[in-house]
């Protein structure tokens, strides 16, 4: 740290502790306005984030949504991102997301095979009514 | 065994009117207590973020112990 003295007994060492304090003081009013302005950019940035992140609207709008996602955040900052816990979750969350898909692919096939079952019932009835007519109309045995 | 088909009737509407207004108050219970946590959500939502991070740091911790 540099200590400014002046000396009383000599001028030009009045003199040049005078300007050394003068430059002591433009320093300290450099520092200042220094601080002053990155106490400034600093709430700036804060405030750009703030209004880039929108915090307070997408709480209003998405209230479980973002306490979910700052639960996750924890989580994954808490380090249980590669857990068996996790896997088991991401395990069940396929299985309920393909749940539909698979309901639909089920249904499907179940209104298919009834369709088919009818089908066979309709033919074995038609072949059994005109069954008749053909082997009575076939070449008898003797 | 003897079932009278109108004494079931008569039970499964007894049933449906004790259960319909229980089910009445449990609905508006869970309605009230969702408009008053996002109520509290949104008039503390850095309050609550923080707690929901804490929250999930703390169960990430325990699951990641296990």
């Amino acid at each position: 740290m540099t200590t400014f003295q002046s000396n009383p007994g000599n001028n030009g060492g009045q003199a040049q502790g005078e300007q050394g304090q003068a430059g002591f003081g433009h320093r300290v009013d450099r520092i200042g306005s220094d601080a002053q302005q990155l106490w400034d950019d600093a709430r700036g940035a804060v405030t750009d984030l703030n209004a880039t992140l929108d915090l307070k609207g997408r709480v209003d709008r998405n209230p479980y949504m973002m306490l979910a996602a700052a639960f996750g955040v924890g989580y994954v900052l808490g380090g249980g991102l590669f857990t068996r816990t996790t896997a088991r979750f991401i395990r069940l969350g396929v299985r309920l997301a393909a749940l539909p898909m698979v309901k639909d692919e089920l249904l499907g096939m179940a209104e298919a095979a009834m369709r088919g079952v009818e089908m066979g019932a309709r033919t074995m009835n038609d072949m059994s009514g005109s069954g008749g007519g053909v082997s009575g109309g076939g070449p008898e045995r003797q | 065994m003897d079932v009278n088909p109108q004494h079931l009737q008569d039970k499964a509407r007894q049933f449906q009117e004790n259960m319909v207004p229980q089910l009445e108050d449990a609905r508006r219970n869970l309605e009230d207590f969702n408009t008053r946590v996002v109520s509290f959500v949104r008039a503390n939502p850095g309050t609550c973020l923080l707690g929901a991070v804490a929250v999930g740091f703390i169960v990430g911790r325990i699951a990641s112990r296990r």
